[in-house]
């Protein structure tokens, strides 16, 4: 085997790509990603910063690799005056250097390795405690949840700056994509699931929430709402107005057909079979502490150690009737609206008339 | 062990007389050689349609507000372009097509193991292309080829169709598959071991098992689709107890190994390519070959990076991310491999030689791309946006697509005996390289800013980009139809190319151009590597073979 | 393999085609298998996934499933296997009559084993109101898998029927005969699948 020798601009090569790979580093720091999609919260430089490391050294990295490509390309050529059968340099392969092109790229994944899960935790580990609020996925549409507003707000999510959000993801249909560019951040709505995202505004403005799981004919058109963060004052007042907005949409809100449940002429046994279809997931027959997801059901209507539901409101089946309606965000999670659960207005008599039976 | 196969009166001396008519030689042919084409120009013709769908893609995306065609007929259009790219083009060109055509020469045997199998792989594959274009007739599926339920339950009827159209190619794949598998470990010519098998070979060898088990699983998942959709059996239906995102982990447990099925054998195309034009042994070819076998078995295990976004535990999360990142170092192996294969070479310029060097120089564009996906708090942000089709497409077009055009290059005169036009080929690939990349780098930066994939419309503030990528696939196009100008104006008029136009060393450039109808007049014997440009071509028993009379066929029927 | 049982051609000599295309169908038959299982394996996810995703197993208004009639089933199905060994043993010893004997007993108690499936499904459907659509995951799962399952069965029964009419035509000799080795693979692999279905869902 001959003598591996570079060729003579190898170094001249190496050179130039070093200091273009080092200008593709520095273009990936000093770029002003903020300028064109702000960071609407705090974990948003977080990601930015992961983008910035992963932008950095893959330019870098493949400067080397298509620099070489390239230069190896031209360089190597067979020109007009090679003899037609002249042949390369017949290496077959270099233990050393593969040993180094297995370590630094299996060194690097160690590295990204702690860098991705240490910015990942950063995002997980936002606080628990924060502000409650429930997105709710519709064919087209995301309404929003908030404690102590009846019923949905419908056009845009308002959030105070500062405050730590808990916001919980589910649908009433299809799934969705909850995704807020301006966040870096986004997560499916499942229908029949309640997945969480925390986070904490850190910027005032009007940002976009786009739908990006395909969910229908007009998935493009879900892209219309926007997230607006403010100081408090403002947002307390757009929470008062939504407040007295809904104050008499109560919980009789309509989420699945508009009238009022009849509860008159509920059946108990089609309640127990509903039942052990589309409830039993989250919740047992059994008393309130026994939880699966929810509560234990057994003495909803008459448990006197509950005299009041999760909302709050006395436990009288009117009550209970407007939470299988409109569903419930509590301190236990999402209890599913009607529509989410597919009950219809007869359904939710029978179920209703079947917790009464159960003493 | 490794020679077992082979020995006096068994397979390798029986030859069946070769048929004749033009429907058993033709049509219903059971010559591994020629359902090689067979799947060739029937993937053709589906690259033909789902190309031009995605033309439509394109000119629907001309404009924020679309305009082309309806939101409806859009989703349908994309569904089936992605459906159709997957599992009409890139898989069956580079497992039926190049697999068939090139690799039973490479290791010196006379057929696959199962031709009549083989036969039938083929066939189930245009019907199914048929059934799956059917159904837009019937309404096609709009959720994007991979119809994520619920939504996927509520489409139109073609969505069933859909599913069974699909999982007929998969019965199709996983027989292939199987075929493959049984021919490399049984059928190999004496001496030719493991060790010196040609990459084309473990690139099928790795990719046989991902299309047996892979693809079984996703039958699983499209038969319950199936039989949700039109019996209502609950598997995925929220409302009635199933589970959407079960679906989710069943689909993506066959198709990221699936998106290795349509890579590994691209990587044994290049892998042919270079050393053949670059005169030179590849470089460090036990870890290349070492490297699709743990690309291949890596690829089991990393589904999950597709659903950050679904709601998983997240401490499930965390070992999909970390395995995900795993996988780039035996692909950065190969890229680097291939890269000094090129150094102190004598680099002759054949189109088949441009497109393997564009292949590295995108794929790795692609790759790269992927491991900023795979890092979960990255991939929370561009989940679901252009930024993945970016990725996807240069990993697929930028990667698999160009391996099929070098292969085709290059092992254009093995099936017709002719080498295609040059001129054109060179001009096809600059336009191409140059199209792609205008079509498709933009919609990094699209993605990163916020424009949602799968949508007919879209904000204005995305419209320059947008245009100015489908101005450039429509270069894109031009230089495609180039290419289909070339093949029909080669087949008839292209230069002669003799067995071995490009002085390459493998089996299947010492025998005729076509091969005879049984491969090999006497299977040859291997005693090494076939990358040894300075070496005696490592084949006894060959050189009589470019000359003589077909053998008198043995067997007895 | 002693020598006479080695494959031999109508010139009497060893017959190497036959070997060496034996060797291929029998990989290749085991490689079915292997995606047969990954089939089912697949299923079986779903089956655990859906099982864990509620509450409890079975869901409320479902009746235990009899694991009595079951295990007898079961027994008649493993029944089946022990025949098919021996069917499979007696013919490479050339014990020809023992041999069909075997496998028509086989096939009786593969027919038996369908039989109790067609009883148990009656009861289900018919007694309790199970069904494979209306009774959500744990119809749809049950009826799938087990029914999966007897598909299998069933295609078992059909083929060792044709090696029942094949055997009285003399197609297979005693050096040739992978018709029966594959047969007999087939239906253990039946069996352990089933070992498999009735642990998840009748024991656990
Ligand atoms: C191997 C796979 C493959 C290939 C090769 C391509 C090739 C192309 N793709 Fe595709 N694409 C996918 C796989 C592929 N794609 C997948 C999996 C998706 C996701 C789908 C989903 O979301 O579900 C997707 C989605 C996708 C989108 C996103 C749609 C959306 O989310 O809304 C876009 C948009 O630009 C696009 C564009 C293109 C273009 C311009 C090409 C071009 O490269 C095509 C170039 C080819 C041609 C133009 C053919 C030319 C033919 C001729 C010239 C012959 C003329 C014909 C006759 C005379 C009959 N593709
Ligand atoms: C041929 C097809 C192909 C190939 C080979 C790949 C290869 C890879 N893909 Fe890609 N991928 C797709 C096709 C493919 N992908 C498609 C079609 C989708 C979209 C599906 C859909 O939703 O419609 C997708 C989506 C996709 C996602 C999901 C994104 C999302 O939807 O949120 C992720 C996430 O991890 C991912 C990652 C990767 C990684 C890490 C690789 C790796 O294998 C890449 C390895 C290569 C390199 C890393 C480059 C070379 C290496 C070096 C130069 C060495 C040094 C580097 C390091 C050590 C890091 N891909
Ligand atoms: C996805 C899980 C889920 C499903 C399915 C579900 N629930 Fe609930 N339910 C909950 C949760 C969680 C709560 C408690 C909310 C809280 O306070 O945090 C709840 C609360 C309730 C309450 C109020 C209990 C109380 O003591 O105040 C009633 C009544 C109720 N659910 C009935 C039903 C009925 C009837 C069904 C079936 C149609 C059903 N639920 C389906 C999760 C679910
Ligand atoms: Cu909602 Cu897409
Ligand atoms: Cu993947």
């Amino acid at each position: 085997m001959q003598p591996v020798r570079l060729g003579r601009g190898f170094w001249t090569v190496t050179a130039i790509l070093a200091i273009l790979a080092v200008g593709a580093i520095v273009f990936w720091y000093e770029f002003p990603l903020e300028k064109y999609l702000p960071e609407a919260i705090v974990t948003a430089r977080q990601v930015d910063t992961l983008f910035r490391f992963m932008a950095a050294t893959g330019s870098a990295l493949y400067i080397f690799v298509g620099g070489y490509l390239l230069y190896f390309s031209i360089a190597f050529r067979a020109k007009a005056t090679d003899p037609p059968d002249a042949i390369g340099v017949q290496i077959h392969d270099n233990h050393k250097l593969e040993f180094w092109w297995t370590v630094i790229p299996a060194l690097f994944v160690v590295l990204l390795s702690i860098v991705s899960v240490r910015i990942w935790y950063e995002i997980m580990l936002e606080p628990e405690n924060g502000v409650v609020v429930e997105a709710i996925g519709h064919q087209f549409y995301f309404s929003f949840r908030y404690p102590q507003i009846n019923g949905e707000v419908t056009d845009e999510m308002h959030l105070p700056r500062g405050v730590p959000v808990t916001l919980n993801l589910t649908s009433a249909d299809v799934i969705h994509g909850f995704w807020v560019p301006a966040m870096r951040l986004k997560n499916d709505t499942v229908p029949g699931l309640v997945t969480t995202i925390r986070f904490t505004p850190r910027l005032d403005g009007r940002y976009r929430i786009i739908c990006t799981q395909f969910c229908g004919v007009l998935h493009s058109e879900m892209d219309k709402q926007a997230l607006v963060i403010e100081e408090k004052p403002a947002f307390d007042k757009w929470y008062k107005g939504w407040q007295q907005r809904n104050a008499h949409t109560s919980n009789a809100l309509p989420a699945a057909g508009g009238q009022a449940v009849a509860l008159q002429g509920g059946s108990a046994p089609a309640g127990q079979q509903m039942f052990a279809q589309k409830c039993s997931a989250c919740h047992k027959i059994a008393p309130f502490d026994e939880k699966v997801v929810g509560p234990g059901l057994k003495g909803v209507l008459h448990d006197p150690a509950h005299p009041n539901l999760v909302n709050g409101q006395p436990a009288t089946p009117e009550n209970v009737a407007a939470i299988l309606q409109n569903g419930y965000t509590g301190s236990m999670g999402t209890m599913p609206n009607a529509t989410a659960n597919g009950l219809s207005a007869q359904d939710i008599a029978n179920l209703v008339a079947f917790l009464d039976s159960l003493k | 062990m490794a020679v077992a196969a082979v020995s006096a009166g068994g397979i390798a001396d029986h030859i069946h007389p070769e048929p004749q008519g033009f429907v058993r030689r033709y049509v219903f042919s059971l010559d591994h050689k020629i359902i090689g084409i067979q799947y060739l120009i029937t993937a053709f013709v589906f690259f033909m349609l789902a190309g031009l769908l995605a033309e439509a893609i394109r000119t629907q995306l001309l404009n924020p507000n679309g305009g082309f065609v309806a939101a409806d007929t859009y989703n349908e259009i994309y569904s089936i372009h992605g459906s159709t790219m997957v599992w009409l083009v890139i898989i069956p060109m580079l497992t039926g097509g190049f697999g068939n055509l090139v690799f039973p020469l490479q290791i010196g045997a006379r057929d696959v193991a199962f031709p009549w199998l083989n036969m039938l792989s083929f066939w189930i594959f245009p019907v199914s292309g048929l059934m799956l274009f059917s159904s837009f007739l019937m309404g096609a599926p709009t959720a994007g080829w991979m119809e994520y339920p619920p939504v996927s339950l509520q489409g139109a009827a073609g969505t069933s169709m859909w599913a069974a159209a699909i999982f007929l190619v998969g019965v199709s794949s996983t027989m292939t598959g199987l075929n493959f598998l049984v021919t490399i470990l049984k059928m190999r010519a004496p001496g030719m071991t493991f060790t010196r098998m040609p990459l084309f070979v473990w690139g099928q060898f790795a990719t046989a098992p991902l299309l047996m088990i892979a693809t079984t699983a996703l039958a699983a998942a499209l038969a319950a689709l199936f039989i949700n959709r039109v019996f209502g059996v609950p598997f995925f239906d929220p409302t009635k107890g199933g589970s959407p995102v079960m679906w989710q982990h069943m689909f993506w447990f066959y198709s990221h190994p699936a998106v290795y099925i349509m890579i590994l054998p691209a990587f044994g195309i290049i892998s042919e390519v270079l050393p053949t034009f670059a005169r030179k042994p590849i470089f460090g070819y036990k870890l290349i070959a070492f490297s699709s076998m743990a690309i291949a078995l890596t690829g089991f295990m990393v589904w999950a990076h597709h659903m950050f976004t679904s709601g998983l535990a997240p401490f499930l999360q965390l070992p999909f991310m970390i395995i995900t990142f795993v996988i780039g170092v035996p692909t950065g192996i190969k890229i680097f491999s291939w890269t000094a294969t090129l150094w102190g070479g004598k680099i002759h310029y054949n189109t088949a030689m441009l497109f393997a060097i564009g292949f590295v120089g995108l794929f790795t564009i692609g790759g790269i791309t992927g491991i900023f996906l795979a890092a979960i708090p990255y991939d929370l942000h561009v989940h679901g946006t252009y930024f993945i089709v970016a990725h996807l497409h240069y990993v697929l077009v930028g990667g698999s697509l160009m391996g099929v055009f070098a292969g085709m290059y290059y092992w254009f005169p093995k099936m017709s005996g002719r080498v295609l036009n040059e001129t054109l080929g060179k001009l096809h690939f600059w336009l191409f390289f140059i199209g792609f990349n205008l079509t498709f780098l933009p919609m990094h930066w699209l993605g990163i800013e916020g424009m949602p994939r799968e949508v007919a419309t879209y904000d204005p503030q995305f419209a320059f980009l947008n245009q100015f990528a489908s101005y450039a696939s429509y270069l894109m196009t031009f230089a495609i139809l180039i290419f289909f100008v070339n093949v029909i104006w080669s087949i008839r008029n292209g230069k002669r190319s003799g067995p071995n136009p490009w002085g390459a060393r493998t089996l299947e450039w010492q025998i005729p151009s076509p091969p005879n109808y049984y491969n090999f007049k006497h299977v040859p014997t291997v005693y090494g590597l076939p990358y040894d440009f300075s070496q005696p071509l490592p084949y006894k028993g060959l050189d009589e073979e470019l000359t003589d009379a077909p053998p008198v066929a043995a067997g007895a029927h | 393999m002693t020598a006479a049982s080695l494959p031999l051609d109508s010139h009497g000599n060893v017959d190497q085609l036959y070997i060496e295309t034996r060797e291929l169908r029998l990989q290749g038959f085991l490689l079915f298998l292997v995606s047969d299982c990954v089939l089912f394996a697949s299923f079986i996810f779903a089956y655990l996934y859906l099982r864990n995703s509620g509450q409890g197993w079975p869901p409320p208004g479902i009746q235990r499933l009899d694991v009595a009639f079951a295990a007898w089933n079961s027994v008649v199905l493993f029944g089946s296997g022990a025949t098919m060994h021996y069917a499979l043993e007696n013919f490479k010893h050339g014990n020809f009559m023992r041999y069909m004997w075997f496998l028509l007993a086989t096939i009786v108690l593969g027919a038996g084993f369908l039989g109790g499936q067609a009883y148990e499904y009656t009861h289900l459907i018919y007694g309790e109101h199970v069904t494979w659509w209306g009774s959500g995951i744990f119809g749809a799962s049950f009826f799938t898998l087990t029914g999966m399952h007897g598909m299998h069965v069933f295609i078992g029964v059909c083929y060792l029927t044709v090696l029942v009419l094949q055997s009285a035509a003399g197609v297979y000799t005693r050096g040739k005969f992978f018709g029966i080795t594959a047969g007999t693979l087939y239906w253990h692999f039946v069996d352990v699948i089933w070992v498999v279905l009735f642990s998840i869902f009748y024991l656990l």
